[in-house]
C-alpha cells in the first residue's frame, strides 16, 4: 500500500494501463511535452513517446472525434478535457457519435474522458461546472465520479476497460486535498455505491467533491447516526443501493454540486419516489447548486456552493422532521 | 393563482402567520362573476392545499375552489347563493406556525382535513387549481433584476440559495411540520409499519416538529409493547353500511335513458340558475345576431355503413365532415364580437350536451382537426360522460369556435337553432330517416331507391355572413359525408 493524492491516482492509472495494453493512448490540449494543466501526464511523453501521448490542437470536438475513430479501431483512446467545462465544443462527437454508435452500428466506442470538474477555488464560469447530468441524459454513455484516491484510481482503471464512452468527473478540489492507501498494481472498482459511513437515522446521498463535504458536516450531528452514500457512478445508477440505505435510515438529503434543476441528485429523488416511498419518514430534501454560472467572486462562490453549513442545517432540519 | 398573500401584523392571526385570500375564479373569458352554491369549511376549520373549500356556479359550468394553500380558515366572506365578481375574496386562509390560534378552536377539531404536513419544500402559495386567474404572485425573483433567469425557474443569482436546502433557516426550510397535534398526517413508513403491527397511531406520542410521529416514535411504541393490544387490522371495515351507489353507465350514445326522476312538485316557483343563464344567453344572442336558418339534405349510406363496420356514432362523421368544411370556409368558423370579426384557422369544436332537466352544456373539443372520426367520438363520449358526471373544468368549455347540436334521437328532423355567441354559425343534426330518394346511376338513369336521409341544418348570423357562404358550406358538409371513402 501507498500513500498518494487523488491526482498521484489518477495519473497512476493512466500509467499503469499505458503499460499495460499497448491499446492504450492518451491524447488532449498540452498533456505532452507540458505534462497537462494539473500536471497529470507529467513525465509521460518521456516514456511512452508522443505517438501515445498525443498533443493535440485546441479543438475538443477533434479530440473526441479522433478517439472515436482510434476506439472504433481497436484502440483505447482516453482523452483530457483540460476542464470540464470545455466539453460543450466536443459535444456532438461524443453525445451523438459515440454515444450512438452501438446503438447504430454495433461498433463498440471504449473511450474515456477525463473531465476535470468542480469549483471552489475561483475559477468562475468557465472553469468550476460539473456537467455529469449532460451526459447522464444521453444513452450510451456511463458517467462515474470518484470521491476518494482510491476510487479515482480503481474507477479510472475500469473505465479504461469499459466498451463503452465514459465520462470521468475528476474534481479539481480534490486533486491535492485528498490523500489515501492505494492497493498495490492494478485494481477495477465497480460502478456501484460505497457506503463511506453507516448510520440509521438519516442517509446523506452524494458524489465527488460533496461526499466530503457531507462527511464533514454530519460527523457530529447532536448525536444522530448519519450515513453518507458515496454514488461513485452516476450511469449506471445503483438503485439498490440507493434504496436499500433509504429502507434503513428512511429520511435522505441528496447533495449536488451541480446546479439544481435536472442534477444526478434529482434523478436520485425521482428514484426514491418512485421506489422508495414506503420506506419515507419525511420529505426527500435536495441541497444543491442554484441555478446560476458559478460566481468568480470567492465569496460569492462560497455562497452558491453547497456548503457543510448547509448540509448541516438541513440535516438538522429533517432531522427534527 | 387564486390568491394573494399578505403579511398581517396586528389582529388575530398570530406573528409569523400569513393570510391568503381565496378568491372567485376566472372560469372562462366570458364568465365575469360567480355564484357560492355551498361552503364545506367553517371559521376555524383546517383546510389543505387543494382541498375544496366551497362550490361555485357560473354560467357556465359548475366546479369547486380548492384552498390555495393550507392553513386555517379564519374568514368566510361571502354567504351561499351571493353571487360576486371574479377575484372578490370569497374567504381567508391563515398560514404559518401561528396558523393554528388564528382561526378559533383549530386544535380541538381534528377532523379528517386538519392541517397536513405538507410533505414538500415550502407548501405555500403554489396550489396548482383548475381556476387560476393571472393575479399579483407570479414568482418575480428570476426574470427580472438579473440577466441569468433563462430557465425561468425564478431562481435567479439573486435568489439565495436553493429552497430545499434550507440555508436561511425559517424560510426554505423544508418541511413545516404541523401545527395542530389533534389532526395528523402521518409519512409513508411510519403508516406501513402501524399497518405491519396493528398500531392505532392516534395512541402513539410524536416527537417530531409539532408533535409528528416519527418512524422512531412507532418503532419505540413497539418495542414499549403497545401493539399487542389489538390483531393486524385495527382499523375495521367501516364500510358495512349501504354498498356504494352504483353509477349508472350513462352517455350520450346510449340507447339507455335512466328512469324519469319524479318531477318536482308543478309549479316549482323559480327557474334553476341554469336554466335562467341558458335563458338569458340564448335570448342575447337573437338580440345580437341577426340569425337566418339553411337546410340541406344529406344521404348518409355511407355513414351509416362506415359508422357500423367503426362502432361509432354518425355524430362522429358529421363532426368530422364539419370541420372539413370549415377548414374550407373559414369564414363559418369565426367570432363576432360587436364590430370585431375573427376567423379561426383551427377548429375548437362545441358539442351541445343535454343534462336532462338541469338544461345543458356545451363543451369544446379542441384542436378538433387533428382528430380522425374515431378521436372525435371517443372525445365526444369523454365530454358527454364528464358533464353529466359535472366534472367538467373550466377549459373544456372555453374557446369554442362552432357548435354542433344533435337532438336527433327523439325522431325530430329539422330545428332553427341559436347560435352560440359569439360564434357565428351552429350546426343541426337531427334523425337519420329512411326515405324514398331518386337516384341518377352512372349511365344517367333515374331510380328510385330507399336511402337514409338526414337534414342539416345550419343558422347563421347574418352580419358576418351571406346565404351564399351557408350553403356552400352545407353543400361542403355534404359532399364530405355522401363521399365517405369506404375503405
Amino acid at each position: 500500500m501507498t500513500q498518494l493524492t487523488y491526482l498521484q491516482a489518477i495519473s497512476s492509472a493512466l500509467r499503469d494501463e499505458l503499460r499495460a495494453d499497448e491499446r492504450v493512448l492518451v491524447m488532449g490540449e498540452d498533456i505532452g511535452v507540458f505534462g497537462g494543466a494539473f500536471k497529470v501526464t507529467d513525465g509521460f511523453v518521456e516514456e511512452f513517446g508522443t505517438d501515445r501521448v498525443m498533443d493535440t490542437p485546441l479543438a475538443e470536438s477533434a479530440i473526441i472525434g479522433c478517439a472515436v475513430g482510434a476506439a472504433v479501431v481497436g484502440m483505447r483512446p482516453v482523452c483530457e478535457m483540460q476542464f470540464a467545462d470545455f466539453i460543450s465544443c466536443g459535444f456532438d462527437q461524443l453525445v451523438n457519435v459515440a454515444g450512438k454508435m452501438h446503438y447504430r452500428q454495433d461498433l463498440a466506442v471504449p473511450i474515456t474522458v477525463r473531465l476535470p470538474s468542480g469549483g471552489g477555488f475561483s475559477g468562475g464560469p468557465f472553469h468550476s461546472q460539473n456537467p455529469e447530468a449532460w451526459f447522464m441524459h444521453t444513452p450510451g454513455i456511463k458517467v462515474v465520479a470518484p470521491s476518494t484516491a482510491e476510487d479515482a484510481k480503481g474507477l479510472l482503471h475500469a473505465a479504461i476497460r469499459d466498451p463503452n464512452p465514459v465520462c470521468y468527473m475528476e474534481h479539481k478540489h480534490l486533486y491535492r486535498r485528498v490523500k489515501g492507501e492505494i492497493p498495490e498494481g492494478v485494481y477495477e472498482t465497480p460502478f456501484t455505491a460505497r457506503v463511506a459511513r453507516e448510520g440509521s437515522d438519516l442517509v446523506v446521498i452524494t458524489y465527488g467533491a460533496m461526499v466530503h463535504t457531507a462527511l464533514e458536516a454530519t460527523e457530529d450531528l447532536d448525536g444522530a447516526s448519519v450515513e453518507v452514500l458515496d454514488l461513485r457512478s452516476l450511469v449506471p445508477l445503483d438503485e439498490a443501493a440507493i434504496l436499500e440505505s433509504v429502507e434503513r435510515c428512511s429520511k435522505v438529503v441528496i447533495v449536488d454540486e451541480a446546479n439544481s434543476t435536472c442534477a444526478a441528485g434529482a434523478q436520485v429523488a425521482a428514484v426514491i419516489a418512485e421506489k422508495g416511498f414506503e420506506s419515507l419518514d419525511g420529505p426527500v430534501v435536495r441541497v444543491a447548486t442554484p441555478d446560476v454560472p458559478i460566481p468568480f467572486s470567492p465569496p460569492l462562490e462560497q455562497v452558491v456552493l453547497p456548503s457543510v453549513d448547509r448540509v448541516k442545517e438541513a440535516c438538522r432540519e429533517l432531522l427534527a422532521y | 393563482m387564486s390568491s394573494s398573500r399578505t403579511e398581517t401584523g396586528g389582529g388575530a392571526p398570530a406573528p409569523g402567520t400569513t393570510i391568503v385570500d381565496v378568491t372567485m375564479p376566472q372560469m372562462g373569458v366570458s364568465v365575469a362573476e360567480g355564484t357560492v352554491v355551498a361552503w364545506r369549511v367553517g371559521v376555524g376549520d383546517s383546510i389543505g392545499a387543494d382541498e375544496t373549500i366551497c362550490e361555485i356556479s357560473t354560467d357556465k359550468i359548475d366546479t369547486e375552489v380548492p384552498a390555495p394553500v393550507s392553513g386555517v380558515v379564519t374568514e368566510i366572506l361571502v354567504e351561499v347563493e351571493a353571487t360576486v365578481p371574479v377575484g372578490e375574496v370569497l374567504a381567508r386562509i391563515a398560514v404559518g406556525d401561528g396558523a393554528a390560534s388564528a382561526g378559533e378552536p383549530a386544535s380541538a377539531a381534528p377532523g379528517p382535513a386538519a392541517t397536513p404536513a405538507a410533505p414538500g419544500p415550502a407548501a405555500t402559495p403554489t396550489a396548482p387549481g383548475p381556476a387560476a386567474p393571472p393575479t399579483h404572485d407570479a414568482p418575480q425573483s428570476g426574470a427580472s433584476s438579473n440577466g441569468a433567469g433563462a430557465n425561468g425557474s425564478g431562481t435567479g443569482p439573486g435568489a439565495a440559495p436553493m429552497a430545499p436546502g434550507p440555508a436561511p433557516p425559517a424560510t426554505g426550510a423544508p418541511p413545516r411540520a404541523t401545527r395542530s397535534p389533534g389532526g395528523r398526517r402521518y409519512s409513508p413508513v411510519v403508516q406501513r409499519v402501524a399497518a405491519e403491527h396493528g398500531i392505532d397511531l392516534s395512541q402513539v406520542t410524536g416527537s417530531g416538529r409539532g408533535g409528528r410521529v416519527r418512524k422512531q416514535d412507532v418503532l419505540a411504541f413497539i418495542e414499549s409493547g403497545g401493539s399487542t393490544q389489538a390483531p393486524a387490522v385495527t382499523q375495521a371495515p367501516a364500510s358495512t353500511q349501504a354498498p356504494a351507489v352504483e353509477e349508472a353507465p350513462l352517455h350520450i350514445e346510449s340507447p339507455y335513458r335512466p328512469e324519469p326522476v319524479a318531477p318536482p312538485a308543478a309549479g316549482s316557483p323559480t327557474l334553476s340558475r341554469m336554466r335562467r343563464q341558458i335563458g338569458e344567453h340564448m335570448k342575447r344572442s337573437l338580440e345580437t345576431a341577426a340569425t337566418c336558418t339553411t337546410w340541406i339534405e344529406v344521404d348518409m349510406s355511407r355513414v351509416e355503413q362506415a359508422r357500423a363496420r367503426l362502432g361509432v356514432t354518425a355524430l362522429a362523421f358529421v363532426a368530422r365532415a364539419t370541420i372539413d368544411a370549415l377548414r374550407e370556409h373559414p369564414a363559418v368558423n369565426a367570432w363576432l364580437e360587436d364590430e370585431r370579426y375573427t376567423a379561426h384557422t383551427e377548429v375548437n369544436l362545441g358539442i351541445a350536451v343535454s343534462l336532462g332537466e338541469d338544461g345543458l352544456i356545451v363543451p369544446v373539443v379542441h384542436r378538433a382537426q387533428e382528430l380522425s372520426a374515431e378521436g372525435l367520438a371517443a372525445r365526444i363520449k369523454d365530454l358527454a360522460r364528464r358533464a353529466r358526471s359535472r366534472e367538467l373544468t373550466p377549459d373544456d368549455v372555453h374557446g369554442g369556435t362552432f357548435t354542433i347540436t344533435n337532438p336527433g334521437q327523439f325522431g325530430s328532423i329539422m330545428a332553427t337553432p341559436i347560435i352560440n355567441q359569439p360564434q357565428v354559425a351552429i350546426l343541426d343534426f337531427e334523425a337519420v330517416v329512411k326515405r324514398p330518394v331518386v337516384i341518377t346511376d352512372a349511365e344517367g338513369n333515374d331510380a328510385i331507391a330507399i336511402r337514409p336521409i338526414t337534414i342539416l341544418g345550419l343558422s347563421w348570423d347574418h352580419r358576418a355572413l351571406d346565404g351564399a357562404l351557408a350553403a356552400q358550406f352545407l353543400a361542403s358538409v355534404k359532399r364530405h359525408l355522401e363521399g365517405l371513402v369506404a375503405d
